[in-house]
């Protein structure tokens, strides 16, 4: 599962609010779509966790389902309050997990 | 002799095909239980809020097309008002689609972290409904807003 993390502004001070652009390139199969070619159902595949955590703390928890677009993109704000680590866990109904980081590092 | 092996015999076979269906049944079952997925709309929102009452309030506000013409990327964004103190936050907000097949999208828990209680996702629409957000605020009360989104092409399959 590849992801990318966006921090909008790139530029950004403490106490700023900026916004986190997490997307997953994931299929989100609903578990309704059929194969064309075999008619078989193809099983539900879908993100159903993923936590936001900045030095280890727990900021922004989300319980998803299969109704998210492909690729699903999720954003949320977050108020810079020092330097330190944005970590993304996403795990999908498979019990796949990924976790992906991005330093934040406030200028002024 | 023969006679007795046969009637052992058929007794396994009988004692197979009685648990068969039960089996299938618990097949039909594991099935149904994905189904907190398939909740109709108003039984979602009583998960959400536990049968307390859901305002609409400017507060809330949901930003999305009016008329989608692909079901399958529809990006929905959604802000709360609110001072996001650790008194006074939006502890979630949940967006839900009226008429999909699983009508829950997501659920948000915000902390004071978050500055500003802000979600923005995309979302599948399987046809033209209101798209809902509730936002469930730290003293316990429920506010929501809608949006009908028309969808010119579904986004379901």
């Amino acid at each position: 599962m590849k992801t990318l993390i966006k921090i909008k502004p790139k530029e950004y001070k403490v106490g700023d609010v900026v916004k986190v652009d997490f997307m997953a390139m994931h299929p989100m199969e609903t578990g309704m779509r059929k194969n064309k070619d075999t008619g078989e159902i193809i099983p539900a595949n879908y993100i159903d966790e993923v936590k936001f955590m900045f030095n280890d703390q727990l900021i922004t928890k989300m319980i998803i389902w299969e109704s998210l677009s492909v690729n699903p993109l999720m954003s949320i704000s977050f108020k810079v309050s020092g330097a330190g680590t944005l970590k993304v866990i996403a795990k999908d109904n498979k019990g796949q997990s990924v976790e992906s980081s991005e330093q934040i590092t406030p200028k002024g | 002799m023969e006679r007795r092996s046969f009637l052992k015999g058929f007794g396994v076979v009988a004692a197979c095909t009685a648990l068969i269906p039960q089996i299938a049944n618990a097949a039909e079952e594991a099935k149904k239980v994905v189904g907190p997925n398939e909740m109709n709309y108003d039984s979602a929102v009583a998960a959400i809020t536990g049968g307390k009452p859901v305002t609409p309030s400017a507060k809330v506000a949901i930003s999305a097309p009016e008329i989608a013409e692909n079901g399958a990327v529809v990006p929905v964004k959604v802000t709360v008002e609110s001072p996001m103190t650790n008194k006074d936050y939006v502890k979630a907000i949940h967006v839900l689609a009226s008429k999909n097949g699983n009508v829950r999208c997501a659920n948000i828990y915000l902390t004071p972290a978050n500055g500003e209680a802000y979600f923005g996702t995309r979302v599948k629409l399987g046809g033209t409904q209101d798209v809902v957000a509730i936002a469930e605020m730290s003293d316990g009360t429920f506010l929501s807003a809608k949006q009908n989104v028309k969808v010119t092409i579904g986004g379901c399959g």
